[in-house]
């Protein structure tokens, strides 16, 4: 999995005034409102997709890109919320967000068995423990993301640490979902690093640069 | 023809069928349900190969009648449940057992149809089955699918 929101060297102040006080208006409504269709159309072919992995040991490849798409419209949605990109969400499926990235590797093959497991006890082993974790780490990122926005309003930038905190917190949670729903078969670890070097914030400023 | 098609093709053939199950899927028992899922999932599709195109017009047209009759279902079992306007007789009874024979078809049906999709071969359904390939084959004008994917 790739997720990466890029820090922006300056964010504008006057974006985060304006998504501070209107962002429900602008963007939380009528993203959610096209998201709540979407994530019907999502719901059902997640429940699909577990009896055709039954069945044939594969996600549907396009089902795969539709959740994908879903899921990174949605990131996007939550990163302007969050204040953490500047620039207003795109609609639909196929846009993307500058500074925004969320990939996942189609796989071939998915275990049955694995995915029967994490069906029936999915919530003991997945949804518990890392529930407790990232219910824990929420609370952080509120108050994180409140630091932040003051940070952002008289400086003009986020502070790298801050930001990096909940980039972590989403990219982890994102990991959780995906095993979730049987898109991958990689246990999620307990911790928000980076799959690996193509995963890295570095990576992105080092294109930059 | 069968090993041909791309296996993406295949699965996206067989999913046509599986939106039978989209209210079980979003745990409403409405019969509205199933046939909004085969519809916007014809609306998707159906450009993207004649394939995938027939199986999902004849699965979205299979699931018409289906859904007329569990509404019919739904419409008397209110009037006489619910609104206390119908009593309770053996025409309800015999209509239930219909629709229930009918549903039974319906699944066995789109079951081996949807097997079939993934194999990549054509599945007939009676009646309107052969209007699903006119529909699809007979156009001489292919050009309309992008394959997108």
């Amino acid at each position: 999995m790739t997720f990466n929101i890029q820090r922006q060297d300056q964010y504008s102040r006057g974006e985060l005034l304006l998504r501070t006080f209107f962002g429900w208006l602008y963007i939380l409504i009528p993203h959610m409102i096209i998201l709540l269709f979407v994530s019907i159309a999502a719901s059902i072919l997640s429940f699909l997709s577990f009896w055709v992995i039954m069945f044939t040991g594969r996600y549907p490849e396009s089902w795969f890109e539709f959740q994908v798409k879903f899921m990174r419209w949605n990131i996007r949605v939550n990163a302007s919320i969050y204040n953490l990109v500047d620039g207003y969400p795109k609609f639909g499926l196929d846009h993307e967000h500058e500074g925004v990235e969320f990939d996942v590797t189609y796989p071939e093959n998915i275990s049955r068995s694995s995915v029967l497991i994490r069906f029936l006890f999915g919530w003991l082993y997945v949804i518990i423990p890392h529930g407790i974790v990232l219910g824990l780490l929420s609370i952080a990122v509120v108050f994180v993301n409140f630091i932040g926005w003051w940070a952002v309003l008289f400086t003009g930038s986020y502070p790298k640490g801050m930001f990096d905190f909940q980039v972590s917190f989403f990219r982890w949670s994102q990991r959780v979902s995906l095993y979730m729903a049987y898109m991958t078969d990689t246990y999620p670890p307990f911790h928000a690093e980076p799959d690996g070097p193509e995963d890295s914030s570095e990576r992105l400023l080092d294109d930059q640069v | 023809m069968p090993d041909q098609l791309p296996e993406r093709e295949r699965e996206d053939a067989m999913g046509a069928y599986l939106m039978m199950f989209a209210a079980v899927a979003v745990a409403l028992p409405l019969p509205i349900i199933n046939l909004i899922a085969a519809i916007v999932y014809y609306f998707t599709n159906k450009n993207k190969s004649p394939f995938i195109h027939f199986h999902s017009l004849q699965s979205l047209l299979a699931q018409i009648p289906t859904t007329l009759m569990n509404w019919g279902v739904l419409y008397w079992g209110l009037k006489i449940w619910l609104f206390k306007e119908l009593s309770l007789d053996q025409d309800f009874w015999i209509y239930v057992a219909f629709v229930v024979l009918f549903n039974i078809s319906y699944f066995t049906f789109s079951i081996v149809a949807a097997i079939q999709a993934r194999k990549g071969k054509m599945y007939y359904f009676v009646g309107i089955g052969a209007y699903c390939r006119n529909v699809v084959f007979a156009s001489e004008n292919n050009t309309k699918y992008n394959r997108g994917y």
